[in-house]
């Protein structure tokens, strides 16, 4: 599944870094501590979390990660669109809550790849 | 030189004891020996003005403060030049606080009077998080002058580092401050490797035995935000000389045994630490020619209740020391002589799960040495074969003057490079 794929089937809108929804997504993970994120998160990674300042751009970047979802209806701030729309990193704003987004895209074969 | 602790919550705090009122605040900075603290609750300063009427009365500056909670929860401590843009900055937080406190589930935020009395309850659930991001939390700061510092920054939960990854880069923030969880040099590496922030060490106490259990040492001319400022950017010959844990760290337990040789007027102090790691040894010594303690004294030295000290202390003083060596498997002597001088020893076993860690050498020999310019002090740090020396008459005969801003940066290097050649 791509990043376009994976948007629509959780009701999202692609916010940000539209250049780059055709990329497949490799696996998936949940967290809102970004420290958490660098350390655990895998490359072609979908990330929900409802975080939105801009350092996500640069976690996501950093791990290579598909593309973030943000839940609960959250929008992206301006710069941090700005620099995802730079680097080509999709940002996702879903209305739904992560555990239904994340029910979702685990029913569609996304799977988290690390057992801590 | 000032002693500052920069993160005391009171009451108001619904994580904080009930028994953090003003006075007891207060007096515990005051036996502790600090010279300044900040007051920062979460999102308010209600209690502030109470801490700064009770400090006033036992001479301790008292800066009103806040620790705001960003959108990303993140803590971020305002420290602010008086009441009036502290009340300015609050109804701006108190604007963006949504809730209401449950104290059952939260816990009680009292507003008291500088006697404990009580004033009535703060609503706004103080524990919550402001819609104000990042940015707009440190905007909001310095639009009422005050000082931006990124709280607990080695602390996963509320910490910048934990909550975003990384400090924003272009996040202008004033230092940071590490928590008594993390030894100076540990922070000193690990959260500012290219000194971009200065880094200043609190004790963020919810409790009165915890106020004064790490604080920062500052060159500044008066208690003051002003004055912390520029010590912050190192402007005019203010800097800040150091940290550290005051009950943990040996290195801050030398520096209150050479205050005390300096107290007894000794003209030469020698301080050596010797580390041999094979043979699982770590022995700390203070030689002073001071004027000696005559065998009463000596007996009281590390009775907990005694002391011959007038003014204040750093550290905890020598019974702690002693109890620090005994859980380590060593022990602490003392010899002195009226007339002759103090040599006082506290052994470790190296590698023992209690050893207490060393700390920051390098500020205890700023304290010492900035202050000092009458004194010789020689200090030598071995670590197994290798051995780092540095003696204060050094500086001097080469014309080294260690109470201006180049002098201290030269002593900074100086220390930085010995202790590095040890590793």
């Amino acid at each position: 599944m791509n990043v376009a794929e994976a948007a629509q089937s959780i009701d999202g809108t692609v916010m940000a870094g539209r250049s780059s929804v055709e990329r497949e997504i490799q696996g998936g993970y949940a967290s809102d501590l970004l420290s958490d994120v660098m350390g655990n998160s895998r490359e072609g990674d979908i990330w929900v979390t409802m975080q939105k300042h801009v350092n996500i751009v640069a976690v996501a970047q950093l791990n290579g990660l598909a593309a973030i979802v943000l839940v609960n209806g959250r929008k992206p701030e301006p710069d941090t669109m700005e620099r995802a729309d730079e680097i080509g990193i999709p940002i996702i704003s879903t209305p739904m809550q992560a555990f239904d987004a994340i029910g979702i895209l685990f029913n569609r074969n996304v799977r988290g790849r690390r057992s801590v | 030189m000032f002693m500052v602790d920069t993160h005391i919550h009171t009451c108001l705090s619904p994580c904080a004891e009930l028994d953090m009122h003003p006075s007891a605040i207060v007096d515990a900075a005051v036996r502790a020996g600090l010279d300044t603290i900040a007051v920062c609750d979460h999102n308010s300063a209600e209690n502030a003005a109470a801490v700064q009427r009770a400090g006033k009365a036992a001479g301790l500056a008292v800066i009103p403060g806040m620790e705001i909670t960003s959108a990303e929860e993140v803590h971020i401590l305002g420290l602010l030049p008086d009441m009036a843009a502290a009340l300015e900055l609050q109804s701006k937080v108190y604007r963006a606080l949504p809730g209401r406190n449950d104290e059952n589930v939260f816990g009680m935020q009292v507003i008291v009077n500088e006697f404990a009395e009580v004033l009535g309850f703060e609503e706004h659930l103080l524990s919550g998080a402001t819609t104000l991001n990042l940015n707009s939390v440190v905007a909001a700061i310095h639009d009422v002058n005050g000082l931006a510092i990124a709280s607990h920054v080695d602390r996963e939960g509320f910490g910048i580092i934990g909550q975003l990854g990384f400090i924003p880069p272009d996040l202008p923030l004033d230092a940071i401050e590490v928590s008594r969880r993390t030894p100076l040099p540990v922070a000193r590496a690990s959260f500012a490797p290219q000194g971009k922030y200065p880094i200043l060490c609190a004790s963020d106490a919810h409790e009165p035995k915890d106020v004064a259990r790490a604080a920062t040492f500052v060159l500044m001319k008066e208690a003051s935000l002003e004055e912390l400022r520029r010590a912050l950017t190192g402007e005019g010959g203010r800097t800040v000389l150091g940290g550290g844990r005051l009950m943990e760290d040996l290195a801050l337990h030398i520096l209150d045994i050479a205050q005390n040789s300096l107290e007894a007027g000794a003209s030469t102090i020698e301080i050596e630490i010797v580390e041999d790691v094979p043979e699982d040894s770590m022995v700390l010594s203070v030689r002073d020619n001071g004027r000696g303690m005559d065998k009463d004294a000596l007996a009281r030295a590390t009775d907990p209740f005694y002391t011959t000290r007038t003014t204040r202390s750093v550290g905890m003083g020598l019974p702690l020391l002693a109890a620090a060596a005994r859980a380590a498997g060593g022990a602490l002597t003392i010899d002195s002589e009226p007339g002759h001088g103090t040599h006082i020893r506290a052994s470790f076993q190296h590698r023992h799960l209690d050893r207490a860690p060393l700390g920051d050498i390098e500020t205890t020999l700023m304290v010492l040495l900035a202050g000092q310019p009458d004194t010789n002090i020689l200090f030598r740090h071995r670590i197994n074969e290798r051995i780092f020396e540095l003696e204060s008459r050094d500086f001097r005969a080469a014309d080294i003057d260690l109470s201006s801003p180049v002098g201290l940066a030269i002593l900074r290097e100086a220390i930085r490079r010995g202790e590095s050649g040890l590793k």
